[in-house]
């Protein structure tokens, strides 16, 4: 017994004094209040900083103004969303100069911060700000572009003319943006293409964004009926249809990020993705609040096409060019989609 | 040295509070030196780690705050599941039962007062919130306990089934009939409960609620009832020997029923607390796995109230201080979850800690849950 006591309070001492001697790493909170340190910081959603999606797209515009503007840089992983605040708040404490938030689901938390932190520049990544305060910018993307760039590749890639869309549904405006832009982008090419569009809208939104059997089949019975290329959008529904497409040995174009990434089973047949260049648009806020130009409000961001990865091969000279003479029109406003916002 | 005068000094009281603190206590060191090695192994310095974790946790007037912030859902969901295991049950649903509970708290917060057309007094709305995520709670842990009295269906694969369906209707609520209907909004949460309904921070400028005090005289209630009443002790005895629990004329069908009803309200209580003291709404991405560390908790905290506080404290310190782990050092929070599993797992195969620190078995041997019809 008395043995069992004595070796209990020795480890309980020792363990205390490990955890006392460990190095407090103070000398990096110290600097980042000064000001000759530019200090950027990122906030994850509920999801982690590698998901070869958004939380990563805009760590990487983090990393890239590490690299470019000699900014030192940290993210915080959030894993549960009542930690939103706190975690924000780690870096507003820190003094840090850009907090960049990922996802619509921080928004909230992102304008209570501003007000908190006047000194601190928010960034909140697809987040549409009603109001926001001058510290504070929403990044936006314009899907209809993304859509009507790969709708433009589509209509240049398919051979039966006949081509199809599976999105989640359309009363949620970013998937009406994708689904519209795309239509329109076939159209732009070639207006007698036949264009088959099919939103996910007999179903209650509980079951729109996850259905991917039903984008599954529905992709499939496009395919019987002959079109030869897919875009899907729209969470596990918009997957199902792009894995299901693949699978059938007609091109398939993701959504949102390079799907090629996280589709691998898609991998040979997916011909792009319709993208948010989330990267360049958290760089280009960080280096212009850097500069002392902080942006605030709503900013809309670039849309863009992923490479063709597998595909590469499959894809003629003049139809990559085509691709960016479009894309280029379309970012100096040369060229317009049309589309409207939300669905009339 | 000092042992013959501390043995001469130790009352017999003392000495058995120490024997049931052993395994636990060592359970953790142990979890530590060994998550310590992970962190070593994939290249951390877990000195670095720990120190960051202990800063993030209690290092600040703050960082207490959020830890009893954390603390508050783990205490009420552990103490449910501690409830549970003293009337022999094991209540796997926590998790269902909170979802379910902040769900109703959050729509009882929001439509009332926008039913009744005024603004009601925290007085009138906030004891009604409550009371319906409670009793929802309560509904949905009653469910199992009675179709195991009855019938003896187990309620283990019931409540894991309940789980299931309570998450689900709680997602469909949150994507349809009860989610923010404002226009910007594209996530699946309900809109914020009124001022009627909620809990005041404690402290201006900290989150930490009154909700935290409430969970700690829960705990002083969940003591007193098994402990010093009559219900308590029948719930007890169906929980150490149905039988003996039966020949000595106790109702077991109405005891089981209730026990896992009161386990079902004191889960739902953690949800109802999180919606009405820290969240002011659900939202799909709060208060998930809450239900599942309840059970490591209350296996930590030994079914004892007082012990699952504690436990809960140090689930809460561990998951509060991970965040300024990560900022400091740049370890995944996921190696908490390593932690915290080995912890669990020397609690559940103490024999490993008994055999490694020659610690004899003591006291009574848990019970946690028997096989059909038991």
């Amino acid at each position: 017994m008395k043995k069992q006591y004595t070796l209990f309070a020795l480890l309980l001492v020792v363990s205390m004094l490990l955890a006392a001697c460990g190095a407090p790493a103070a000398e990096q909170a110290a600097d980042c209040k000064s000001a000759d340190v530019f200090c950027v910081g990122l906030v994850t959603d509920v999801g982690k900083i590698d998901d070869k999606s958004f939380n990563q797209s805009a760590w990487e515009g983090v990393k890239q103004a590490e690299k470019d503007l000699g900014a030192k840089v940290q993210y915080i992983e959030t894993t549960d969303a009542k930690d939103y605040d706190k975690n924000i708040a780690t870096f507003g404490d820190e003094g840090y100069d850009v907090v960049v938030t990922v996802g619509f689901a921080l928004g909230e938390a992102t304008g209570k911060a501003a007000t908190a932190f006047p000194n601190t520049y928010f960034i909140g990544v697809d987040q549409f700000l009603e109001a926001a305060a001058p510290n504070q910018a929403g990044l936006n993307f314009p899907e209809d572009q993304a859509g009507f760039l790969v709708g433009a590749l589509a209509a240049q890639m398919t051979k039966s003319g006949k081509i199809g869309g599976v999105f989640a549904t359309d009363a949620v405006p970013p998937v009406w943006r994708f689904g519209e832009g795309y239509r329109a982008g076939v159209a732009y090419i070639n207006p007698e293409l036949e264009v088959n569009i099919v939103y996910h809208n007999d179903v209650g939104f509980d079951k729109t964004f996850v259905d991917p059997e039903w984008g599954a089949t529905t992709a499939n019975s496009m395919v019987d009926k002959g079109v030869d290329v897919i875009f899907a959008g729209g969470g596990k529904t918009g997957n199902g249809a792009v894995i299901a497409a693949a699978q059938k040995g007609i091109y398939a174009i993701g959504v949102d990020t390079d799907q090629y990434y996280t589709i691998p089973e898609a991998q040979k047949m997916l011909l792009s993705s319709a993208m948010k260049l989330i990267t360049p648009g958290v760089f280009d806020l960080i280096a212009a609040a850097k500069d002392g130009n902080k942006q605030s409000g709503n900013v809309y961001g670039k849309a863009g096409y992923a490479p063709f990865h597998d595909l590469d091969s499959q894809v003629p000279a003049e139809v990559k060019a085509k691709m960016e003479e479009i894309q280029a029109a379309l970012l100096d406003g040369s060229l317009m989609t049309n589309v409207a916002p939300v669905k009339p | 040295m000092s042992e013959p005068v501390e043995k001469e000094n130790k009352g017999q009281a003392l000495k058995s509070v120490l024997n049931s603190l052993m395994v636990p206590a060592l359970a953790i060191i142990t979890a530590t030196i060994v998550g310590g090695i992970v962190i070593a192994v994939v290249g951390g310095n877990p000195f670095a780690a720990y120190s960051g974790l202990l800063q993030g946790a209690f290092g600040s007037v703050k960082a207490i705050s959020e830890t009893a912030v954390w603390a508050t859902p783990y205490i009420f969901a552990g103490l449910a599941v501690a409830l549970a295991f003293k009337g022999g049950l094991f209540n796997i649903g926590g998790e269902g039962q909170l979802a379910l509970g902040a769900t109703t708290a959050a729509f009882v917060g929001y439509a009332l007062p926008a039913w009744v057309g005024y603004e009601m007094p925290t007085i009138v709305l906030l004891p009604i919130t409550i009371g319906a995520g409670i009793m929802v709670g309560f509904i949905w842990g009653a469910i199992p306990g009675a179709l195991k009295a009855f019938t003896g269906a187990h309620e283990v694969i019931n409540t894991i089934m309940m789980n299931y369906i309570a998450l689900n209707i709680v997602s469909f609520l949150m994507n349809g009939p009860i989610k923010d209907k404002d226009p910007l909004n594209v996530i699946a949460r309900s809109p914020l409960i009124a001022e009627g309904a909620r809990i005041a921070p404690i402290f201006d400028n900290l989150r930490v609620h009154w909700g935290f005090v409430l969970a700690l005289l829960a705990a002083a209630f969940v003591w007193w009832l098994l402990w010093k009443t009559t219900l308590g002790y029948e719930i007890r005895t169906v929980g150490a020997n149905p039988d003996a629990a039966k020949y000595a004329g106790i109702n077991v069908k109405k005891i089981m029923t209730f026990t896992m009803g009161l386990s079902g309200l004191l889960a739902g209580l953690a949800g109802t607390i999180e919606v009405t003291g820290l969240n002011y709404r659900h939202e799909l991405g709060f208060s998930s796995g809450y239900g599942f560390d309840a059970i490591a908790i209350a296996l930590l905290g030994k079914n004892h109230p007082g012990g699952v506080v504690m436990a809960a404290i140090l689930f809460a310190a561990m998951r509060n201080g991970a965040t300024r782990m990560q900022f400091l050092t740049q370890i995944p929070v996921d190696i908490i979850s390593v932690i915290q599993a080995l912890i669990l797992l020397f609690i559940a195969a103490d024999s490993i800690i008994r055999y490694i620190y020659r610690v004899r078995q003591s006291g009574e041997k848990v019970v946690l849950t028997r096989g059909w019809g038991g």
